[in-house]
């Protein structure tokens, strides 16, 4: 499958806010309080109020459910949700980020679906985001 | 990005059911009615009752799927698909495929992200893994070519 590069996405999150075992598994929610995007056709600030909800499978993964507003360095403001799997035991965080914005230069982002590998560093959660051609 | 081939799913629709004018765009549900999947570990059928994908087109001209289908292995584990995508292109594209023509899938965005759910332990990798895939609307139904994100 072709891809070309989008984004890398990192993230500065708060300190976890666990809400505990809930009907679907346990819930943790990571608060987004900022953060930057960068990548050939668009860059710039997370801004503060989103936040990714993780919910524990009972199989050992975790579901990601992640939504952060992004402003481009040109004043755009981009609405990003992705969904992914995270599975600490191979090594594995994957999403699926989605894209809204008015802004007419990034409606090509309204129009393409992406993939984002993830990384939890020292400093943040890293996503590295591809486009799928 | 990596990624290696999970399957191939050729689905097979009934007549669509027209909803039209909503609020968010315009809304047109397609009906399953059976199809086959088949891939390096992994094949079977897809129900034929139940399932359909619920297309809206939006009002930038591209057309939202969310398609919904059961999985049956040729050892009768079942397998819940949920799969969102994106499908525009030029317009002359766009209504030849509407007009049921065979039209060269390079020539069009026709994109899902889908998604798997199993009780099944033989297949519980399904319920780990990331996959996109990409699609052709032939005449008869879609077909995708679904790889699983290394």
């Amino acid at each position: 499958m072709e891809s070309r590069p989008l984004m890398v996405l990192r993230l500065v999150t708060s300190a976890i806010e666990e809400v505990g075992s809930t009907p679907r598994g346990g819930l943790s929610i990571f608060p987004v309080i900022g953060g930057s995007f960068e990548g050939a056709r668009l860059r710039g600030k997370v801004l503060a109020g989103g936040g990714d909800w993780v919910t524990a499978n009972t199989d050992g993964t975790f579901v990601l459910d992640l939504r952060v507003t992004l402003e481009t360095d040109d004043g755009a403001l981009i609405h990003m949700a992705f969904t992914g799997i995270r599975d600490d035991v191979n090594h594995y965080l994957r999403t699926l980020p989605r894209f809204e914005t008015a802004a007419p230069k990034y409606a090509f982002l309204n129009r393409l679906l992406a993939v984002g590998i993830g990384e939890i560093q020292p400093d943040g959660p890293v996503h590295v985001t591809e486009e799928i051609l | 990005m990596n990624t290696r081939l999970l399957m191939m799913l050729s689905v097979k629709v009934a007549p669509a059911q027209n909803i039209g004018a909503v609020p968010l765009g315009t809304r047109r549900t397609v009906p399953l009615s059976g199809g086959t999947f088949e891939g390096p570990r992994l094949r079977g059928s897809v129900l034929p009752s139940g399932g359909a994908d619920w297309l809206l087109l939006r009002a930038d001209g591209v057309l939202e799927l969310d398609l919904r289908a059961t999985l049956r292995t040729d050892d009768g584990a079942l397998i819940s698909l949920r799969s969102f995508g994106l499908r525009h292109g030029p317009p002359e594209v766009i209504a030849a495929i509407g007009r049921g023509e065979a039209v060269d899938p390079a020539t069009y965005y026709f994109r899902t992200w889908p998604r798997f759910e199993t009780a099944y332990p033989a297949y519980a990798f399904l319920n780990r893994l990331i996959a996109v895939a990409s699609g052709d609307r032939r005449a008869d139904g879609p077909v995708y070519t679904i790889y699983e994100v290394l």
